[in-house]
């Protein structure tokens, strides 16, 4: 991966328009930037565009126009795989494991285009560290463990390729409060060790008190961004998800 | 007594074979949720060039293998990649089977035209015996194709649990998207999945020829019992559709033998629909249904 621009922004996305098929536009102009060791949380009412916005990055989806940079290079377009490489990993939305696998080969295919064994036993070893609950199921089926686990599991895939930036589509739904701790501890421990998270949640309050960085999506473009803490407290965040008109 | 072993007997080695029939159909499915009505019209299709070897050249049926297998995986990619591939997502059950319909009716055609619709067999001498235990008679056509059938399989089985490629496959067919975050070109492996399946025909094929007589339709007899297989052993699950067809082998081989030919067919549909009404999902189609 190149070296980091000067502003040290390791993702951006630059005026990103997008959309489905031919169905009219989800993102309209979204500017959003995430710096190494930052966590970058966005929230906004469904329908928002806030796991579009994911989508375009990771090159799930291809925008119509904007830009998507990596690291200062610009890699509009290319294929999550080559993005996979150089540095971005996505967790989806709800449970994305292999159900009818062991955590073993769940944890391994996150290093799926490696080829050099001995490097990919090296990260196996760090993330069952990081990971204790996937350590101590490895063997099981992972459809057969909690919502919890599943989750723990995805992030242990994500980070198996040392990822620069690590792109969370609503971590924490469906888990209990405990099992949501968990993930926001997580979460916390990947920005603890350098890697910029750009999260999606819909618990948009617990998410703001953690992250760094806050961006409210209305109807595909950012209406507020700052300081995650004092966007937790500005009243225009209540509006816009009790269905008021968006702030200018 | 001797009667009902018999039975079970056939119903056994006959299972097997359903087993590598529906094999494909169950990876179509899995893989890209196609339901591939065209599948028999490509077995007969084997069936049909493993005659011609046979015929032209004085080869055994089995030595058209190493000319049909790779033929028919390239021919499978094409299909995905150059058809299947462009139909829409949302509608692809649907589609698929307009599309693999037509499929179906252009290879009886081609058949048809190459062949004359007159019936075709392959006949070996060694497999016209048969192997007499216990006052149980086991035609060796159908030990053979029992055989062919259970290392075909295994040899698949051992592609999807062992080989990168068949984790990549498993991994397509489990979360396709995230299939995709971890660096799968599921695509790709799409396309290679259907050459897996038509390859499967391709030696379903060649078995066919060896113990059954056909002409160009003889594909719409057997895509009813291999879509009630699939069905009665959960969709998209290959180990789930292997159950499922020793079992109704099994029952087709007892009810043939107590009661006649026409209800051991009709079985296939009481299955399917006794399916359908209790376990959609099919009977081995819960935690089964997605490992291959």
């Amino acid at each position: 991966m190149s070296e980091l621009p000067e502003s040290g922004a390791v993702l951006s996305l630059e005026d990103v328009e997008a959309g489905y098929g031919r169905a009219a536009l989800v993102l309209r102009g979204l500017s959003v930037t995430v710096r190494a060791g930052e966590v970058v949380c966005l929230v906004g009412p469904n329908g928002a565009g806030k796991s579009t916005a994911l989508k375009v990055a990771s090159g799930l989806l291809a925008p119509r126009s904007g830009r998507v940079l990596l690291a200062g290079q610009d890699v509009t377009g290319l294929s999550p795989q080559r993005l996979l490489g150089l540095g971005l990993s996505h967790v989806l939305q709800g449970h994305s494991v292999f159900r009818e696998m062991t955590v073993a080969e769940n944890v391994r295919l996150g290093g799926f285009t490696v080829r050099d064994q001995a490097k990919l036993n090296e990260r196996v070893e760090v993330v069952k560290e990081l990971f204790p609950v996937v350590a101590d199921r490895w063997g099981s089926m992972a459809g057969l463990l909690s919502g919890g686990q599943q989750k723990q599991v995805e992030f242990a895939r994500a980070l198996m390729l040392e990822p620069k930036v690590v792109l969370l589509d609503e971590p924490s739904m469906g888990l209990d409060p405990r099992n949501t701790q968990v993930v926001f501890d997580q979460i916390d421990l990947m920005r603890r060790t350098g890697v910029a998270v750009l999260l999606v949640e819909q618990n948009a309050r617990r998410a703001l008190e953690m992250a760094d960085v806050g961006c409210v999506l209305d109807l595909g473009r950012v209406h507020i961004s700052g300081p995650a803490r004092e966007l937790a407290a500005d009243p225009r965040l209540g509006r816009l998800y009790l269905g008021g008109a968006p702030a200018n | 007594m001797n009667l009902l072993l018999q039975g079970l007997a056939l119903g056994v080695l006959t299972g097997g074979l359903y087993a590598l029939l529906a094999s494909g159909l169950s990876l179509y499915f899995g893989v890209m949720r196609v339901v591939m009505v065209a599948h028999p019209a490509f077995l007969f299709l084997a069936a049909y060039l493993t005659y011609t070897v046979h015929t032209t050249l004085g080869l055994d049926p089995f030595l058209a293998l190493p000319l049909t297998v790779p033929l028919f995986f390239a021919l499978g990619v094409a299909v995905q990649r150059l058809l299947i591939a462009r139909l829409a997502p949302e509608n692809m059950a649907m589609m698929s089977v307009l599309l693999t319909f037509g499929i179906a009716l252009t290879i009886e055609g081609l058949l048809g035209t190459f062949y004359t619709g007159s019936y075709k067999s392959v006949s070996m001498e060694y497999a016209t015996r048969s192997l007499t235990i216990g006052g149980v008679h086991l035609p060796y056509d159908k030990i053979i194709a029992f055989w062919v059938a259970a290392i075909t399989l295994l040899v698949l089985f051992a592609v999807l649990i062992k080989s990168r490629f068949g984790q990549s496959l498993r991994a397509t067919i489990q979360h396709r998207e995230a299939a995709r975050l971890v660096g799968i070109q599921t695509e790709r492996v799409a396309g290679y999945g259907f050459g897996v399946g038509l390859a499967t025909a391709a030696v379903g094929g060649t078995v066919l020829a060896l113990i059954t007589p056909f002409f160009p339709a003889s594909h719409w007899v057997w895509i009813g019992k291999l879509m009630a297989i699939i069905v009665v052993g959960g969709l998209g699950s290959v180990v789930g559709a292997a159950l499922a067809a020793v079992l109704l082998g099994v029952v087709e081989g007892l009810v043939l033998v107590t009661v006649d030919a026409t209800w051991a067919t009709i079985m296939f549909y009481v299955f399917l629909f006794l399916t359908l009404l209790a376990r959609p999902q099919g009977f081995f189609g819960g935690r089964l249904a997605h490992r291959f």
